[in-house]
């Protein structure tokens, strides 16, 4: 039962460069900062890798952001891909705008499945996939993983995490929760964000990145969709969390509730 | 930064983009199917395998090495669930040209990602390096029956190469090689000799062997004329099955470093059924070889930076976060510690470390560079300008690398203090693996002879005439960056003086009095190995000069160049000028001293 399956992949910053404050608090310091795929998205794009190796498809991903974006687009395109779709938009977005976009997206691709990062590693909202099933009414899972270990030898053969039931209409999801694991099924279309422990994403080999040169990438221009572009959540000011002071020493109780009372103001 | 980061990406990226611009090759028809975003993608792929993979494993494959047992060797098993990740990155072929399997990716920006690889795990990458030289040698002059059988399954990875050429009696002295080649007449010659050090000679990666063998076809003349390629697999196809073609494994060699990597002994036809087919032609073994050697030697450069590279990242972590001691202006005994990166002394090392790993990846990527050009540049005289530079700059890159290399190594350890010696800690590991850069593939010593000897003195110094002209272009540019003027000026002199030094040398060698002309031939490399990276430093200095300038977000990283820049330059170069003195006055107390009088 072929599958289409469109995932998201976003441009973030590469975590391990030293990422630092502007010092006026409006945004980073860009200079000598790598950017990377999302690891998240890349999960989600290595999931809908292996699901089009055992039952056939396609996959399509997608993104939102400027004309660098199409280099995230290229990497999962060098992983296997098959082809892409750039929502061209600078400035700023929350999930809400994301969502929106992504629905229309949806509506236009009509693919089976939507797999994304559950959440991404800049600003960590985790917000985008749940929205996105809400406008489209669709099922949603989210935190996808699996039961074997990454070190199994199911994760050794590049087996699937997620599994398609016989008919191709329902989709067995074994989500992270608090304390374990749980297992649910959602009838497709759905939308499932997935997590760190489903798979070890493969890298994009020098002939896939060859060949993904040749792969269609598709542009379109957000402010063609329809969406009202105004973001309802606005990023005011970054900062760095305050340095921890270092501790100190008491002498007695009394000197201890004096610091409590008149310095931390906490009794 | 979760683990050691193997190299400075913002020095690599510094080098392929703002030094030697290699997004301008994709100008070039034979790079036409790249841009900067190929590069960079496989740049990260080979980022993240190289962190990700090959160095977590590093320790444990060092700690356990491969095993003879049966008369097979077995590798540690981390290297069998690495191998196949290293061959599917598409590293083997990845510069050869697409009708063989290739991707047509520039050397330069090729070597950058295997600096990362090998940074990650030296013994792991070897195998397919090998396998790429072996593989090019088929390429070249194999004919198309080798290609179609081994050439095209070793640009897959699907078999391994190896280059089998040294004997117990014939290591550096090729010439006295002594396995025989008897013709036959199904076309194919039988084979009989022993072969050692050969590394990659046996193992349990891949299916199959071949060995790039050098041997004498009976008759042959003697010395180094004499000479046949023959290419030699472990397993020979024989009617659409692979059948042991008599290549024994007889012994295993205990290594200090590269101890994933083995090297064995190899016994070729005990059973006088050991099949060859020569590659090429017959006598020309040693002129085919070269053209691997030669390429060898540069991936031998890239092992010693990558080598010194991420045991400089590593002391350089540790001298961040290793609080000992008190600054010398205020000893107060109740202020807390400082980490050690506070102290001048340590900072001199980790300078040292940096000026020579940061010069080094400039010269590696440079000759890559150069060897781009000297291939595919558009104009003829554009590719004989490159092809003497590269021709020059070989024993350099071969040997830089290796020398200082292992004494920014020895700071490594040095900066670890009593950790740094004991086998707790890391970089005594790289110190030992990256001993073995100054002696294989040529040592030292013959570098210094093949530099001096040939390289600088052929076609009347036109590589050298070609090498001045680069340290004047980047003189005039440092000048117009505003750097300070004394370094321009000291590296055109050292430029001038190993050119003047170079003919009074030749002229002695054209006397007759080789041995003269000769005997200071490692401190004639040591010295252009000097001149050359001081030139690179400049151009670097230069870059970094303007990038002050105009870019206040990277004042740090703009500035930790200028401050290795002016270390070379100045305390280092000044060297040039006593090695050049020996050179010229002929110091001979190793010329005149006996075997008896030690």
């Amino acid at each position: 039962m072929p599958l289409k399956i469109l995932v998201t992949v976003k441009r973030v910053e590469d975590p391990e460069s030293k990422i630092k404050v502007k010092p006026d608090g409006t945004g980073i310091v860009t200079d000598g900062v790598n950017y990377k795929m999302n690891p998240f998205d890349e999960i989600g794009v290595e999931e809908a890798l292996r699901l089009k190796e055992k039952h056939g498809g396609e996959v399509v991903v997608a993104s939102i952001g400027g004309d660098k974006s199409i280099t995230e687009i290229r990497s999962a395109l060098a992983m296997g891909a098959d082809r892409g779709v750039l929502l061209k938009h600078e400035g700023a977005l929350d999930p809400l705008l994301v969502s929106a976009l992504f629905q229309k997206l949806t509506e236009q691709e009509k693919p089976d499945l939507v797999l994304l990062g559950k959440q991404s590693i800049d600003d960590d909202q985790n917000q985008t996939g749940q929205i996105l099933a809400e406008r489209l009414a669709w099922a949603q899972a989210t935190f996808a993983s699996k039961k074997e270990s990454l070190e199994s030898e199911a994760e050794q053969k590049k087996q699937p995490g997620l599994v398609l039931s016989a008919d191709g209409k329902k989709m067995q999801v074994v989500r992270e929760v608090d304390g374990g694991v749980e297992t649910l099924e959602v009838s497709l279309p759905a939308v499932v964000t997935v997590d760190l422990r489903l798979n070890k994403p493969r890298f994009a080999s020098l002939p896939g990145i060859m060949k993904a040169k040749k792969k269609e990438v598709k542009e379109i221009a957000t402010a063609s969709l329809g969406v009202e572009l105004q973001p309802k959540v606005v990023v005011k000011k970054l900062f760095e969390p305050p340095k921890r002071a270092g501790g100190a020493k008491v002498a007695d109780v009394p000197e201890l509730w004096k610091k409590l009372h008149e310095e931390a103001k906490v009794v | 930064m979760a683990g050691n980061p193997l190299l400075s990406d913002r020095d690599v990226d510094f080098v392929l983009h703002d030094l030697l611009d290699v997004g301008s090759l994709c100008r070039l028809p034979h790079f036409r199917d790249h841009s900067r975003e190929t590069f960079e993608l496989y740049l990260r792929s080979a980022r993240r395998l190289a962190r990700e993979v090959l160095y977590p494993s590093y320790r444990a494959v060092d700690e356990a090495p491969a095993r003879l047992q049966g008369g097979a060797v077995t590798v540690h098993p981390a290297l069998r669930e690495i191998y196949p990740q290293l061959v599917a990155l598409g590293t083997i072929a990845a510069p050869r040209p697409a009708e063989v399997g290739g991707q047509q990716l520039p050397h330069v920006v090729a070597a950058a990602a295997d600096l990362y690889l090998m940074a990650g795990n030296l013994s792991a990458t070897s195998f397919l390096g090998l396998t790429a030289g072996a593989g090019h040698l088929l390429e070249s002059f194999g004919t198309e029956e080798l290609r179609r059988t081994y050439m095209a399954r070793m640009y897959s990875g699907e078999w391994s190469g190896t280059m089998a050429l040294t004997e117990p009696q014939a290591g550096s002295s090729l010439g006295d090689v002594r396995t025989r080649a008897r013709p036959t007449p199904a076309g194919h010659h039988l084979l009989d000799g022993a072969k050692i050090f050969i590394s990659g000679g046996d193992q349990d990666l891949t299916g199959n062997i071949v060995h790039l063998v050098l041997a004498r076809i009976e008759g042959a003349p003697p010395g180094v004329k004499g000479i046949s390629l023959f290419c030699v697999p472990k397993l020979r196809p024989e009617a659409g099955r692979l059948v042991p073609n008599d290549v024994k494994v007889s012994g295993l060699i205990h290594k200090i470093g590269w101890r994933g990597f083995p090297s064995v002994v190899l016994s070729l036809g005990e059973e006088g059924d050991c099949r060859g087919w020569l590659v090429g032609q017959a006598h020309q073994g040693l002129a085919h070889m070269f053209q691997m050697m030669n390429e060898a030697r540069i991936m031998v450069g890239c092992h010693g930076v990558a080598t010194a590279a991420v045991a400089y990242q590593e002391s350089l972590e540790y001298a961040r976060t290793r609080p000992q001691g008190r600054p010398l202006a205020s000893r107060d005994a109740t202020r807390p510690q400082v980490p050690i990166v506070a102290h001048a002394d340590v900072r001199r090392m980790l300078l040292r470390q940096k000026a020579i790993v940061e010069g080094g990846v400039a010269l590696v990527l440079t000759v890559a560079h150069q060897a781009d050009l000297a291939g595919h540049a558009e104009a003829p005289e554009a590719r004989a300008r490159a092809q003497r530079l590269l021709d020059l700059l070989t024993p350099v890159a071969k040997s830089f690398p290796a020398e200082w290399g292992f004494e920014s190594n020895a700071l490594a350890v040095q900066i670890h203090g009593g950790y740094g010696y004991s086998s707790e800690y890391l970089p005594e590991a790289w110190l030992r693996d990256q001993k073995l850069n100054s002696i294989h593939e040529g040592t030292t010593g013959i570098q210094g002879l093949d530099l001096l000897g040939r390289r600088a003195v052929a076609d009347q110094g036109a590589g050298l005439r070609t090498l001045l002209e680069e340290i004047g272009s980047a003189a005039a540019q440092a000048r117009q960056a505003g750097v300070d003027p004394a370094w321009p000026a000291a590296v055109e002199r050292a430029g001038a003086a190993l050119a003047e030094t170079t003919m009074a040398l030749a002229k002695k060698g054209l006397s007759g009095d080789a041995e003269g002309m000769l005997l200071h031939s490692t401190d004639y490399l040591r010295a252009a190995c000097i001149l050359v990276v001081s030139w690179l430093w400049l151009k670097q200095a230069a870059v970094a000069q303007a990038g002050l300038a105009r870019d206040a977000a990277s004042r740090p990283f703009h500035e930790g160049k200028l401050c290795a820049a002016q270390y070379f330059i100045c305390t280092e170069l000044p060297d040039l000028e006593r090695l050049l003195r020996l050179c010229r006055d002929g110091e001979d107390s190793y010329g005149r001293m006996r075997e008896e009088w030690f």
